[in-house]
C-alpha cells in the first residue's frame, strides 16, 4: 500500500476486539459509501483473519499478542491487512485448520480478490487481502506520517486492554471514531445515556481537530476498564487541545465537554501536544 | 487441549476422509441416491457454519441456510475426488458463491437497512422501558440480554437510531422515516410543559435564539449535572430525544465556532 491506510487499528488478539474491527470496518463502509453487499463479504474475510489470529497466533492460543488491522480504501478497491507477531500464522493456521477442520482459509479465498500470507521478519505474519469494491464516496488519499503518530500516542498510554487507532481522513473518521468509542463504551459497562456522551465526545473530537491533526490522521489511544474509559488523542498542534475545550463553551453554561467528561489534562510531545480525556460511568 | 485428544482427533478425521470418498464414489458413479443423503447429512453443519459466517444478521436466517444448502447439493454433485482436494475446499466457495449471488440478485442489500431498522425500534423501545423500570439507563448487556440479541446488533442498532435522529434533524422529514422517529410530533404538543418551568436566569442571550425547551435541557446536564435519563424522566420526553437535543445544540455551537462573529 502506497497510500497510508484510511484505518489502523493495534489491538490485543482478544475474541472481543473483532467486534471492533467490525465496527471501524462499518464506520469505513458508511462514509466511503461501501455497497452493503460488498462490507458483507470483506467483513467475513477480514472477520475470520482475524479469528486466526485470537485462536492460534500466540502460543496455540493460549496466549496473547498483538493483533494488527489495517483498512484502506483506494481507487482501485478495498484492501485489508490483518497482522500478528506470533509463531506466524501461516504454519500455525495451517496445522490448526487442518486439527480443527476450520475453514477460515478458504473462506478468506473466496471472498477476496486476491490474498497474500508473508512471513513477517522477527516472527508472524500478515495476510493482505484484496477486494474489487469502491466506494461511491472514496475519500481523499492521504500519506503521511500516521503511523509516527500512532507511535506517540502509544508511548505511555496505560496499559491492560488498550485500543490504539488511526483513521483519516475527517470524512471517514466522523464514521469511524464514534462507533469504535460507542464500542469501547459499552465494553466498559456504560450506559445507553452514557455511550450517549462517549458519541457526542467522538462527534467533538473529531470536528474540533479537523485540519488541526498532524500528518492528516486523528490517533487515539484507549484504554478500557469497567465503568471506565481513558482516551488520549494526539499529537495535536500546540493549544489545540485546550482550545478544543474552550471552544464548547456556551455561554452559562460552561465548557460543554468538560461536562460530560470527568476530567482532561494536556501534555507537550515534542513540539506538539497530547490531550488526555477521562469519561466515568458515573452512577 | 491436550495433545492426545488432538491425536486422536486426526484418526477420525483421516477415517472420515476414506469414508467420504466411498460415499462420493457410490453417488457418482452408482447414482447411489442413499449415499448423497449420507453426503449432505454430513456437510450440513459446514453450510450452516457458513451461512452464519456470511449473513450474520440476515433474517431470517432460514432463507439462508436454504441458499447454502443449495450450494452444498452443487458441490456434492460436482466434486471431482479425482485431482487430490478434499471435498471441503471446493464446496466452501461453491456455498459461498451461491450465498453472494443471492444477496446480489434478492435485494439483499435492501432488505438489510430494514432489518436493521427493526431491531433499531426493538432497542429503542427496551431502552425505554428498561429506564422507566429502573430509573436508568440500561448498559448495551442488559439490552442484548433483555432482548435476546447480538451485543454486535445493538451497538449496531444505537448507531442507526443515531443515524436517523440526525436524519431528521438536518432534512425535512418524508413519509419513510416518520415509523422509527415518532418524536418529532410529540416536541410540539409537550411544548408548554417547558413554558412552565423558569429558567435559570445565567442562561446568556447567546443560546436566546435556542427553544426554550432546549435551553432548559441543556440547562439540566450542563449546569445541573443530571444523566440524560433523569432529565427525560424530569421534562417528559424520552432519553433519546434527549441525547438529540443535546447533539444538535453541539452541533449550533459548532457552527458558532466555525464561523466566529457571524451568528453572535
Amino acid at each position: 500500500m502506497v497510500a497510508s491506510p484510511n484505518v489502523r487499528l493495534r489491538l490485543t488478539n482478544r475474541a472481543e476486539n473483532v467486534l471492533l474491527v467490525r465496527q471501524a470496518l462499518s464506520g469505513l463502509a458508511e462514509s466511503v459509501g461501501l455497497d452493503p453487499v460488498a462490507l458483507n463479504d470483506i467483513s467475513t474475510a477480514v472477520t475470520e483473519a482475524c479469528n486466526n489470529v485470537v485462536l492460534h497466533a500466540y502460543e496455540g492460543g493460549e496466549g496473547e499478542g498483538p493483533l494488527e488491522v489495517e483498512l484502506c480504501v483506494g481507487a482501485d478497491g478495498f484492501d485489508a491487512v490483518v497482522r500478528d507477531h506470533g509463531v506466524g500464522i501461516r504454519p500455525g493456521v495451517k496445522a490448526a485448520e487442518e486439527l480443527s477442520g476450520g475453514i477460515g482459509l478458504p473462506v478468506i479465498q473466496a471472498l477476496s480478490e486476491t490474498v497474500e500470507f508473508r512471513d513477517l521478519p522477527g516472527g508472524g505474519t500478515e495476510v493482505a487481502m484484496h477486494f474489487e469494491a469502491v466506494g461511491s464516496n472514496p475519500p481523499e488519499e492521504t500519506a503521511g506520517e500516521e503511523g509516527a503518530a500512532l507511535e506517540a500516542i502509544d508511548h505511555g498510554t496505560p496499559g491492560g486492554d488498550l485500543t490504539l487507532m488511526t483513521v483519516g481522513p475527517t470524512s471517514v473518521a466522523r464514521g469511524v471514531v464514534p462507533r469504535v468509542l460507542s464500542t469501547l463504551a459499552a465494553r466498559a459497562y456504560f450506559s445507553t445515556d452514557r455511550i450517549s456522551d462517549t458519541q457526542m465526545l467522538a462527534d467533538a473530537l473529531v470536528a474540533q481537530t479537523d485540519g488541526e491533526v498532524l500528518a492528516g490522521h486523528l490517533s487515539m489511544g484507549v484504554s478500557v476498564a469497567p465503568r471506565n474509559l481513558e482516551i488520549r488523542v494526539g499529537p495535536l498542534r500546540t493549544g489545540r487541545a485546550d482550545a478544543l475545550f474552550r471552544e464548547t463553551a456556551l455561554d452559562g453554561l460552561g465548557p460543554v465537554l468538560e461536562r460530560i467528561t470527568d476530567g482532561h489534562a494536556v501534555s507537550p510531545a515534542g513540539s506538539a501536544e497530547i490531550l488526555d480525556v477521562r469519561l466515568a460511568q458515573r452512577n | 487441549m491436550p495433545a492426545t485428544v488432538t491425536n486422536s482427533e486426526i484418526g477420525s478425521r483421516a477415517r472420515g476422509r476414506a469414508e467420504t470418498a466411498r460415499l462420493f464414489e457410490r453417488w457418482q458413479s452408482h447414482g447411489d441416491e442413499a449415499a448423497r443423503e449420507e453426503l449432505v447429512a454430513s456437510f450440513m453443519p459446514l453450510a450452516r457454519s457458513l451461512a452464519r459466517r456470511y449473513g450474520r444478521s440476515s433474517e431470517p436466517f432460514e432463507d439462508l441456510l436454504q441458499v447454502a444448502s443449495l450450494g452444498l447439493l452443487k458441490a456434492i454433485d460436482r466434486y471431482d475426488g479425482e485431482r487430490g482436494h478434499p471435498f471441503q475446499s471446493y464446496a466452501v466457495p461453491t456455498i459461498l458463491g451461491e450465498m453472494r449471488r443471492y444477496f446480489r440478485d434478492s435485494g439483499w442489500a435492501i432488505h438489510v437497512p430494514r432489518g436493521a431498522q427493526e431491531r433499531a425500534l426493538r432497542v429503542r423501545d427496551a431502552q425505554e422501558r428498561l429506564s422507566n423500570e429502573s430509573g436508568r439507563a440500561p448498559t448495551v448487556n442488559q439490552l442484548a440480554e433483555y432482548l435476546e440479541m447480538d451485543i454486535e446488533d445493538v451497538i449496531d442498532a444505537l448507531q442507526a437510531i443515531r443515524a436517523y435522529e440526525t436524519v431528521s434533524l438536518d432534512a425535512p422529514r418524508g413519509g419513510g422515516e416518520e415509523d422509527i422517529v415518532p418524536y418529532g410530533d410529540t416536541i410540539g404538543r409537550e411544548d408548554e410543559r417547558y413554558e412552565l418551568v423558569e429558567l435559570d436566569a445565567t442562561v446568556s442571550s447567546a443560546l436566546a435564539h435556542l427553544p426554550t425547551r432546549d435551553r432548559l435541557v441543556l440547562q439540566l446536564r450542563f449546569v445541573d449535572d443530571l444523566t440524560q435519563t433523569e432529565i427525560a424522566e424530569r421534562v417528559g420526553i424520552s432519553q433519546m430525544q434527549v441525547s438529540r437535543l443535546l447533539r444538535r445544540s453541539l452541533e449550533q455551537l459548532r457552527a458558532l465556532t466555525d464561523a466566529p462573529g457571524q451568528a453572535r
